[in-house]
């Protein structure tokens, strides 16, 4: 009785685990048709202000052209990741309301500073 | 702005410092572990800490703190090395290091990618006391944004090891944090902290542990690739079996060296 439980319960674990390896199907989840994409060049983000769609999840490139690592972070958009000199990474975000999100270069605060605009 | 900076980052290890040199404290493993809390090549330094009160002097007075150093090895990989004291229920225990713990937070999935962000987390609890059993706690993190809020789910199995066990099951304990992310220096949150026991018996609700609260957190830039983190909350018991209220804290350092 007491094994059926756990073992019911081991399955719900192994559904929810298996639930976020689920391809998004839901309308407000479709792939979007464009690819934002941002260099970090002088330790600054080329373009500082880019203009994504809203609603629809998609992927973001960050490349780093600089020859010091940088690590793209927002706190609007709860994303942090390190950029190595030359490396590019991919950052998946959305879907996102209306309105404008600030991100940086957490190595180059001063510099490094941009706006994303969801529209 | 750069002497700002630097004050402010001063002011940060001092903190930490003195955090970490505050007497030990009870379980203080009232921490919520998210899939996506790992940066590469990131330190932390982490000082978290637990105060119960309650009328029942059986509860009241229980306490615990934790010093903890961690590093982001790899994108998906952050250990931890944590050491664990408590001060048992009654003013006249006394405050020892209990556990040197091993934590372990891998992730599984790109944050974001999927419908959720999914980790695992795995430590090995070493008993500093010779009558102190050893033991094992692992389980899945499952995160989930929605909008500007986050939401976070820990489920935990933890078994006792050793000759000193007093238990031999497998205890199934779980947790949860919602989080309106408003400002980076301040965000509120409620978070559950529930214990059901041993598996193989399972007690009525009432004799479990289940605690609910609200938490404030947020996080400060102490200059670059530095910040500083924190958490507070006072966390209501809702059963027979909890303290009627705990408090608790976390300080945390984070620094690319």
């Amino acid at each position: 009785m007491l094994l059926k439980k756990f073992l019911r319960f081991m399955l719900c674990c192994s559904a929810l685990i298996f639930a976020a390896y689920v391809p998004a199907a839901l309308a407000e989840d479709a792939a979007p048709p464009a690819e934002p994409h941002l260099d970090i060049q002088n330790h600054r983000y080329v373009p500082d202000h880019i203009t994504v769609p809203a609603g629809v999840k998609f992927k973001l490139t960050v490349k780093n052209n600089d020859s010091s690592p940088e690590e793209f972070e927002s706190f609007d958009l709860d994303r942090e990741k390190i950029v190595a000199p030359g490396q590019e990474i991919t950052v998946f975000l959305g879907p996102l309301d209306p309105g404008d999100y600030k991100f940086f270069g957490d190595f180059h605060q001063d510099t490094a500073q941009g706006v994303m605009t969801a529209k | 702005m750069l002497t700002v900076l630097k004050r402010r980052h001063s002011l940060s290890c001092v903190l930490f410092a003195a955090a970490l040199l505050c007497p030990a404290l009870a379980r203080a493993d009232y921490h919520i572990f998210s899939p996506d809390d790992i940066d590469y090549h990131e330190f932390e330094f982490e000082h978290n800490g637990d105060a119960a009160f309650d009328k029942n002097p059986a509860f009241n007075g229980q306490r615990s703190y934790t010093a903890e150093l961690g590093y982001g090895f790899t994108e998906w990989w952050h250990p931890e090395l944590e050491f664990d004291f408590e001060h048992g229920y009654g003013d006249d225990e006394p405050t020892n290091l209990q556990y040197m713990v091993w934590e372990n937070t891998i992730r599984l999935t790109e944050p974001g990618e999927n419908w959720a962000d999914v980790g695992f987390y795995a430590e090995y609890d070493y008993g500093m006391h010779k009558d102190a059993p050893n033991g094992v706690l692992f389980g899945p993190l499952v995160q989930k944004d929605i909008g500007r809020t986050t939401h976070t789910l820990n489920l935990f199995f933890d078994k006792e090891l050793g000759p000193n066990q007093a238990t031999s099951g497998t205890d199934f304990s779980y947790q949860w944090q919602s989080r309106w992310n408003v400002f980076r220096q301040l965000s509120p949150a409620f978070e559950i902290y529930g214990d059901a026991g041993q598996l193989d018996h399972v007690p009525a609700f009432q004799q479990q542990q289940f605690l609910i609260g609200p938490v404030a957190l947020g996080s400060f830039l102490m200059g670059d690739a530095s910040k500083l983190k924190y958490e507070v909350g006072y966390l209501f018991g809702a059963t027979d079996d909890s303290s009627k209220g705990t408090v608790r804290w976390r300080l945390e350092w984070e620094t690319h060296f």
